[in-house]
């Protein structure tokens, strides 16, 4: 089951606030060791409202979705199954600490294919970022692959 | 037209790189709980062994961030238009790896100079590198990098 159908479903939008721990959290984690991410002072003297998030920190924000409302948009992922297989940014200014955004995520595509290890479900998910002008700073794509069968059953292995 | 015979000349000439050595177990579960990600595949060896792994490995979206910091250091963290990262291979607790950026190309986008690289993380712990991630990064052009 491919569930095409997906395709063109959208989130309930909500609201992610960029806090300034966050932000150096996450650059820490990524060996991000610009000043901008790390001291709020250097940031607001190079003319930013706060710490300047790293250039995946958007990632972050799926861990706000409210429960029930995204759940996957219909798609139901085996996680013993599931591989990243990419994603992408597009930017048209950074994201700073203090801003609230508003994210809402899309399934842009759902294909079944056949490769180097079988059978797979790919999904792309489309997010964007709108501030309080309206405008989108950031757009976020991720594809997620789901393998037919995870390497475990594949090598015919009995792992119960 | 001297300038453009010596950028088109330049371009892909040169390569940029960041070392990020060795990443363990606790580069994973400092990024799950940064990043939010808390899939069992990158902190619980159960679970990736029964999945068929032999142990836990790390978030494709780690990979991206380190490269990504590599990316910024290099053309400037303010300059990224694009980032674009494919995931070819897992990155185990272990693995060494290394960023490495060329420059493609040039190109004007909407009145703004910008330029096009090709981007790979590879792990080098092994006595063969191996590639982890193949990516581009689309940037505005900064003074000095590759002759621009």
């Amino acid at each position: 089951m491919a569930h095409e159908e997906a395709v063109g479903r959208e989130s309930v939008p909500f609201e992610f606030r960029v806090e300034t721990g966050k932000v150096r959290e996450f650059a820490r984690a990524v060996h991000a060791t610009n000043t901008l991410h790390h001291e709020e002072e250097a940031a607001l003297a190079a003319g930013y409202g706060g710490v300047v998030a790293p250039p995946t920190f958007s990632v972050s924000s799926q861990q706000w979705v409210p429960s029930g409302t995204e759940d996957g948009l219909g798609i139901e992922l085996d996680l013993s199954r599931v591989l990243a297989g990419g994603a992408e940014w597009e930017y048209s200014r950074p994201i700073t600490a203090g801003e609230r955004l508003q994210v809402t995520t899309r399934i842009a595509d759902v294909q079944h294919k056949t490769g180097r290890l079988g059978g797979m479900r790919v999904v792309v998910r489309e997010t964007h970022f709108v501030d309080e002008h309206g405008e989108t700073p950031l757009i976020a794509r991720s594809t997620v692959i789901e393998l037919d069968h995870a390497p475990a059953a594949g090598a015919g292995h009995d792992h119960g | 037209m001297t300038t453009v015979e010596r950028q088109v000349r330049r371009v892909g000439n040169e390569t940029h790189s960041r070392s990020f050595g060795k990443v363990s177990r606790t580069d994973f579960v400092r990024y799950a709980g940064a990043g939010g990600d808390f899939n069992p595949m990158h902190h619980d060896d159960d679970f990736a062994r029964a999945a068929g792994y032999p142990t836990v490995f790390g978030h494709g979206l780690l990979t991206a961030g380190l490269l990504s910091s590599f990316v910024a250091d290099w053309l400037g963290l303010l300059h990224l238009r694009r980032l674009k990262v494919r995931y070819v291979d897992q990155v185990w607790p272990g693995s060494e790896l290394v960023a490495t950026g060329r420059v493609r190309e040039f190109l004007e986008v909407a009145g703004e100079a910008r330029l096009v690289a090709d981007l790979t993380v590879a792990d080098r712990a092994g006595s063969e590198e191996r590639i982890v991630l193949r990516g581009e990064v689309e940037a505005l052009r900064k003074v000095g990098v590759d002759g621009g």
